[in-house]
């Protein structure tokens, strides 16, 4: 009989952080709005142009109204993929520049954190979620080396305390306790 | 990864991670102008009249419909590419800001006192440095803590001896140990 209790617990992953990807589709939004309008606004002017030109000259030659604007349309509709395409592929890049700035900064911190250096913020960066995230680093650290300097300051003040050995026990015995807490 | 030495030294991002994403962006935003040539192929489609007066009349006549045609069309590619766009982020992004997650939540745990064990990210997740690094830390922090352990409990098997030896090694103990401890900074 399978007891569910006994199960190793699997860490939950979570595939929406609107910190890190609500910026990124926001942005994305933008750029896809923006590339729109200007083609909207640039399409507009262009066909009523062309078309009461056509209007004037009775263009017997073309099929439809389609058949008339085609290549224009097409240089737009290129324009249009062009641009949000470039703007995009930018945003991605800056994107990818930034979480590797952000991230490199944290695994900078924890491989000086592993040398001892708790102290040194890890400084981020700027985007909101990297930012966090640095900071929960920095607090992991910090509440290490609290720990460490505390416990380092009451065994150099145990060995010079000269105090009763009962009195010497206890307090071995909780500094123990309390270095086992250390990274338990 | 070969040691310790070597933790954290891979790539934070892949380049083929950059190149896919790029590459589902470009086929993203072509389906989207594909979809509005469609639309406006559609529209403007519509067979002309053959004499003169027709054609002027079905151009004149299709100048006040243009500006609702293109905005409706526009409408519809900008809310289809923003949510193909929205998704795709979601689905690429996930590899980044999972890993994130939960390093949040471990790190969470750490501070909150339970016990830390090694991360793991998925096989396709990005910054796996970040994982790396943090056992990294963790490992230091184990072997530093069975060593002062160690050190304290060596001193205790003096006690079998007299008092004072005890002591006088207990002390010794907890200087080594204050010492240890200062290249924590």
């Amino acid at each position: 009989m399978r007891k569910p209790a006994l199960q190793p617990s699997r860490p939950s992953i979570r595939y929406v952080s609107p910190r890190y990807q609500g910026p990124a589709v926001l942005a994305f939004a933008v750029i896809i709005v923006t590339g729109g309008a200007i083609f909207w606004k640039l399409v507009d002017s262009a066909f009523q142009r062309v078309f009461l030109r056509a209007a004037i000259r009775g263009h017997y030659a073309f099929d439809s109204a389609y058949d008339i604007v085609r290549d224009l349309l097409a240089w737009h509709l290129a324009g249009l993929f062009v641009g949000v395409f470039l703007a995009g592929s930018v945003l991605v890049l800056l994107l990818i520049a930034a979480t590797r700035h952000g991230i490199g900064k944290a695994v900078a911190s924890l491989r000086a954190s592993a040398d001892g250096d708790l102290s040194t913020p890890t400084g981020t960066g700027s985007i909101g979620e990297l930012d966090r995230f640095g900071k929960k680093i920095d607090a992991a650290r910090s509440y290490t080396l609290a720990s460490v300097l505390e416990i380092r300051s009451d065994a150099a003040a145990l060995a010079a305390s000269g105090i009763a050995p009962e009195e010497f026990r206890l307090r071995w015995d909780e500094l123990k306790q309390r270095i086992r807490r250390i990274a338990p | 990864m070969s040691g310790p030495g070597a933790a954290g030294n891979g790539p934070l991002i892949h380049r083929r991670y950059v190149l896919g994403l790029l590459l589902r962006l470009c086929v993203n935003f072509a389906g989207g102008v594909g979809i509005l040539f469609v639309i406006l192929y559609f529209a403007l489609s519509r067979s002309l009249p053959a004499d003169y007066e027709g054609v002027f009349h079905a151009l004149r006549n299709l100048s006040p419909f243009l500006r609702p045609i293109l905005a409706i069309s526009v409408l519809v590619y900008a809310i289809l590419a923003c949510g193909s766009t929205s998704a795709l982020c979601v689905y690429i992004l996930h590899k980044v800001a999972g890993p994130l997650y939960r390093m949040e939540l471990i790190l969470d745990q750490y501070r909150s006192g339970a016990h830390t064990r090694t991360v793991s990210f998925r096989h396709d997740d990005q910054i796996q440095p970040l994982a790396q690094t943090f056992n990294l830390w963790i490992g230091a922090l184990h072997r530093d803590r069975h060593r002062w352990l160690a050190t304290m409990m060596n001193a205790e098997r003096h006690c079998l001896q007299d008092e004072a030896t005890c002591r006088a090694e207990m002390e010794e103990a907890l200087r080594k140990v204050a010492e240890d401890m200062a290249r924590y900074r």
